[in-house]
């Protein structure tokens, strides 16, 4: 599902990364820890299309099409959600409105006719019962005045609405206490499919505890240094990034 | 226009034609007798070269481009077009009155501050309201062609209600003085709105308001589209407990200039002012801000807040914003705030990163700028009314 292939990038001139690859299959859920300054961030960034991020060296393939040709609401048709680690406010935007043109940019995308009024509320809120959202939050203004918290649940409420393919949780369980990370968990858990991919960016073991992740990678000075299965994300745990830092 | 083949004016010529035509209409008719010789004084002395000589009314004008003074202006005569937004409240509609000698509003207008204030209070076309328990009113001020002064007056007695509605047109240059006075424990509301989206015309509204102690006044500046627009907002808050809230939404389209002076004197304890302008400024596009708030000695325990932002949508567009506080009491709290920009593009991408694409994103970020000031109006279907005319969804 998404091939990325010896990804070069900078910031500023900078090289952040440095030769990142990895291959994400459908249905998987891999799980990418590192060192702060490892190129995390950077990595989310780049596959969001942010400005400022320059890809010099190396290709992303996402099912076999160059990512890096489409503009970010190219990307958003395709079927990938970046979950952000800060999401905006936007104020004067209520989410009824902001999720309303999404979902029928998707669907115009697909060829397919605008929801009407009924089934846009309806999904919404089928949506954010899923997330323990109350429903009078979507006429409230896109992340204004939301907790940390709520954020992030309002960002999985986002991800389970559009229906993407490949998710990427970008530090998703940052500022969560228990049970908001209890939430998300299960709502991620719950939309795993065979279909569904996820790459679960984090510092932490701890939402690997809820959200089993099939493969973990180390990053490293801007490129994956080991992989493992889950018990890789335990082992860091115990021992930290030192030990993996070093090529074996 | 008859006036675009005419032979265009130098500034200061232009300001002595403009000068010697108002004064030739300021005939103090509308005003009361008792009014009339004192205020004609005001007239005789009043002349527009002064814009470019005195340094306060410099100052004033400092970011206004007056290319309107280089055209030979005659003058126009007064027409009623048909407002962009008829009102729909509750509230009885109220005609002018005949008799004007003892009305309140006559009798605490302001001492001119400018030639135009001194030129226009005299005028010969005006219109005299009275408002007593509850009423609405419409002024849809017009003029085709030339140069209209437009004198105004609404008396709104204590503890009644009023709701004006400004909606003027013009093709040419009209001059509204407007004044109101707001009784003891009297409230009104003002929606000023303005879409001129394809006329040639200059609109200059003197608005200026006298309240009284417990009274409350609330006015919206709405401009859809203007291709020149000032307006000076002068309120002083005169008895304890008197308010006022200003609050401005303006969409300034390519080329257009809106500029907004206000001042708001606090002239007696425990008032209170809140001001709230938005200006979303495209392409060649000019908004200019000043706001001044004056808190006189005896206005201890004033409470009030400015605050300007801009957003601009090009690097062409452009924004001056000037809050001025002038404090004479020590028990006070005033806080002003100043913001000028161009789009996040953070907001941007994280629209875009949903799929939204690159234009809609944009455009509803615009209409989202504006909605923080258009969403405090309290009548919805003029809310409703000004996001389709500026094109934006709620």
């Amino acid at each position: 599902m998404l091939s990325i292939r010896n990804l070069h990038a900078s910031v500023e001139g900078r090289p952040i990364l440095k030769g990142l690859t990895l291959e994400v299959k459908a249905g998987e859920v891999h799980a990418i820890m590192g060192p702060n300054g490892a190129g995390k961030s950077t990595l989310a960034a780049v596959l969001a299309g942010k400005e400022g991020y320059e890809v010099t060296e190396g290709e992303i393939l996402f099912e076999g099409q160059n990512l890096l040709d489409l503009e970010p609401e190219e990307r958003s048709h395709a079927g990938l959600f970046l979950a952000f680690q800060y999401p905006v406010e936007i104020p004067g935007v209520s989410m009824i409105q902001f999720l309303r043109a999404a979902l029928n940019a998707h669907r115009a995308a697909q060829g397919a006719e605008p929801l009407d009024t009924a089934e846009l509320m309806a999904l919404l809120k089928e949506k954010a019962a899923l997330l323990k959202l109350d429903p009078s939050f979507l006429s409230r203004s896109v992340n204004e005045g939301f907790s940390g918290g709520e954020r992030k649940r309002a960002e999985i409420f986002q991800m389970a609405v559009l229906d993407p393919k490949l998710v990427i949780l970008d530090e998703t369980d940052s500022g969560l206490d228990i049970d908001a990370l209890k939430i998300v968990s299960d709502a991620v858990n719950a939309l795993r499919a065979p279909k569904r991919a996820f790459i679960i960016i984090t510092h932490y073991h701890r939402i690997l505890q809820y959200i089993r992740p099939d493969v973990v990678h180390i990053l490293a000075d801007g490129r994956v240094v080991h992989s493992g299965g889950p018990e890789l994300a335990l082992q860091l745990e115990e021992k930290g990034y030192e030990p993996f830092l070093t090529p074996a | 226009m008859q006036m675009l083949t005419q032979e265009k004016l130098s500034l200061e010529a232009g300001a002595q034609h403009l000068t010697h035509l108002l004064r030739s209409q300021a005939t103090g008719v509308g005003l009361p007798p008792s009014l009339r010789d004192h205020w004609l004084k005001w007239v005789d002395r009043a002349d527009l070269s002064t814009l470019f000589t005195a340094q306060h009314l410099k100052e004033d004008w400092k970011y206004t481009p007056m290319e309107f003074l280089r055209h030979p202006w005659e003058l126009g005569t007064l027409t009623a077009s048909s407002p962009s937004f008829p009102p729909e409240g509750e509230l009885p509609l109220i005609q002018p009155v005949e008799s004007f000698e003892d009305l309140p509003a006559l009798h605490s207008l302001p001492t001119p501050s400018s030639p135009w204030e001194a030129l226009l209070g005299a005028s010969t076309t005006y219109q005299h309201y009275q408002i007593r328990e509850a009423g609405q009113l419409l002024l849809t001020s017009s003029n085709e062609t030339g140069v209209l002064p437009h004198f105004v007056s609404i008396s709104i007695a204590p503890h009644s209600q009023a709701e004006i509605w400004l909606a003027p047109h013009t093709g040419g240059f009209l001059l509204l003085r407007l004044h109101i006075h707001v009784g003891e424990g009297a409230s009104a509301r003002l929606y000023y709105t303005t879409d001129l989206p394809t006329r040639n015309g200059y609109l200059y509204g003197i608005l200026s308001a006298e309240v009284e102690k417990e009274g409350q006044l609330e006015s919206y500046d709405l401009t859809i589209s203007a291709p020149w627009k000032r307006t000076e907002f002068k309120v002083r808050l005169t008895g304890p407990g008197a308010s006022v809230h200003l609050h401005g939404a303006s969409r300034i389209a390519p080329g257009e200039v809106v500029d907004q002076a206000i001042r708001i004197e606090h002239a007696a304890p425990h008032t209170e002012s809140n001001q709230l302008f938005k200006s979303l400024v495209y392409a060649e596009g000019r908004s200019a801000f000043q706001g001044r708030i004056y808190v006189h000695r005896e206005g201890q325990k004033t409470n009030a807040y400015q605050s300007h932002k801009a957003l601009l949508w090009e690097p062409s567009a452009v924004a001056y914003s000037r809050p001025q506080l002038e404090i004479f009491a020590d028990d006070v709290r005033c806080t002003h705030g100043v913001t000028t920009g161009f789009l996040q593009g953070e907001m941007l991408l994280y629209l875009r990163s949903r799929g939204i694409p690159e234009e809609t994103a944009r455009h509803m970020l615009a209409g989202a700028f504006l909605a923080e000031v258009v969403e405090k109006i309290p009548h919805e279907r003029l809310r409703a009314g000004l996001y389709a005319r500026m094109g934006f969804s709620s």
